[in-house]
């Protein structure tokens, strides 16, 4: 009888080797939280939220990989769409905004209120 | 030991007999035994294995226990987090350097402290030491780098270390994808945007960082946001995941039946099949093809390319599986298009207060006796600068 690692597919993952790439995501995802929060250039702001985009595809490979299902991965194609999305969009608004007060600080726009 | 997921069997559908045939239910052959230790055929750790002894199998924490000692792993997650603090642009002279150790020590500690329990069988491949650890510094260096390019530039070695991340759990289509989508295109824009909204610094003068990008914003109530919720992540994923039911193995033999042009090919191409014919798939997901003479093919003799790829499987799941999702992906694209489009046409004028700003910092050039600013050229080049306010 053949083995899934004899057949040349990845073979299963054991939890305990999972938990060393959700280790890995989820600090990725803390540094990115910790980013957003702490820097005040508009664009520093929005690299952080693709570094959190970054981990989560991390964690969701993992997790199809752990369970030998590929859904992990096409969910990752859809991330990396609404990253590309994101960054469009936030881009041409941050150059609108730099075009107004010359400035990329966050702070410069804290007038807006909601 | 036999684990075969009957749920994940019956999702794939082969279409059999070639392109015209229906779908039929692959029969539940148990093709591909999978061992894990410490688990039985439902996923449930054994009662045997149950780690440490001293926890009872349903308290609170004992998931956490079998994954990391959660003494080291809270107090870890404090020295990380003064790590991190440390390493965040502030006023003055900073020891960002020895911030920066203190949070690699944490983060090498933790993965140490992972590896200790996981065992020597369970240890995940070397390369991976190597990719979480150049991906975690980068990431730190992301937030903690005073000039925005720098930053840029450390995310796309974050993005390549994921993607060697991704090639470890053979996924290689979406490392690929990402290196390409995010290092290539994404990260690029970025590029353009930062240079684009920098000022160069004027001829002779010293490029002076602006104050929104040397100093940080509440370093310390951030850090322990963020390291709040990093603990609660993770100790809830940790606690979690011994009870997470064990992988349902797919068989991916059972596709090839999809692939009928693919098989024929390779099997001519190792001289099993004449031109001009075509195998039998209808057993293909019990291990045999059934070559047009009657001849039956285990497994253990199909030519090695005789698989499914990591490229065809993700192809199968996306289309076959997900066929809406590709539409929705497309429209938010397209929205994000025209979104850009509109945006960027739009002609803003530089604020009234902004403008000021400008004009008294050119005055106090000037006053400086800054020389390039004193000599004829300078002043001529003056009044176009203040009237540019565009980028």
């Amino acid at each position: 009888m053949t083995t899934l690692a004899q057949a040349g597919y990845p073979d299963a993952m054991s939890h305990l080797t999972l938990a060393h790439y959700v280790a890995v995501s989820a600090i990725m995802f803390a540094i990115g939280l910790i980013g957003f929060m702490t820097r005040r250039n508009l664009i520093i702001m929005f690299l952080c939220t693709e570094l959190m985009f970054q981990a989560a595809g991390i964690a969701l490979v993992a997790f199809g990989r752990y369970h030998l299902d590929f859904s992990g991965q096409t969910f990752v194609i859809f991330v990396l769409t609404v990253a590309a999305a994101e960054a469009a969009m936030a881009l041409a608004l941050v150059v609108l905004l730099f075009r107004r007060r010359d400035s990329l600080s966050a702070e410069e726009w804290r007038d807006l209120e909601g | 030991m036999v684990v075969v997921g009957a749920d994940t069997a019956d999702r794939i559908k082969p279409a059999h007999g070639g392109p015209a045939g229906g779908w039929v239910e692959p029969p539940p052959a148990p093709i591909y035994p999978v061992a894990l230790p410490g688990r039985d055929g439902t996923g449930h750790l054994r009662r045997g294995a149950r780690a440490a002894p001293g926890t009872d199998g349903n308290g609170p924490g004992s998931g956490l226990n079998q994954i990391i000692n959660p003494t080291v792993f809270f107090v870890l997650l404090v020295l990380g987090a003064a790590g991190v603090c440390l390493a965040l642009p502030r006023r003055g002279r900073t020891p960002q350097i020895v911030g920066g150790l203190v949070a690699g020590l944490a983060a090498g500690l933790l993965m140490l402290a992972l590896g200790l329990k996981a065992g020597r069988e369970h240890l995940p491949n070397v390369y991976f030491y190597i990719f979480s650890l150049v991906g975690l510094a980068a990431a730190l260096r992301v937030i903690t780098h005073p000039r925005p390019v720098y930053a840029a530039l450390y995310f796309i070695l974050t993005v390549i270390a994921s993607a060697g991340l991704f090639l470890l759990l053979s996924a290689e289509f979406m490392a690929f994808a990402l290196i390409i989508v995010y290092a290539g295109a994404i990260l690029i824009t970025y590029l353009f945007v930062i240079m684009l909204a920098t000022q160069a610094p004027e001829e002779g003068q010293e490029e002076v960082l602006a104050e929104y990008d040397t100093q940080a914003r509440e370093p310390i109530a951030a850090t322990m946001a963020g390291f709040l919720v990093l603990a609660a992540l993770t100790a809830m994923a940790f606690r979690g995941l011994p009870n997470v039911p064990a992988p349902a193995v797919a068989n991916p033999d059972a596709m090839l039946a999809s692939v009928p042009r693919k098989v024929d090919r390779v099997l001519r191409n190792h001289g099993l099949l004449e031109s001009g014919q075509s195998a039998d798939l209808s057993r293909v997901a019990e291990g045999v093809v059934v070559l047009p003479g009657g001849k039956e093919l285990p497994r253990p003799e199909w030519p090695e390319q005789l698989r499914m790829t990591n490229g065809e499987l993700l192809g199968f799941n996306l289309l076959r599986d997900h066929p809406g999702t590709i539409e929705i992906a497309g429209v938010i694209l397209l929205m994000a298009m025209l979104g850009a489009v509109v945006l960027s046409r739009k002609q803003v004028q530089l604020d009234e207060e902004a403008k000021s700003r400008r004009v008294t910092q050119l005055a106090e050039a000037d006053a400086a006796g800054d020389p390039a600013v004193d000599s004829p050229l300078g002043l001529t080049q003056q009044p176009a600068h203040t009237g540019g306010g565009g980028v």
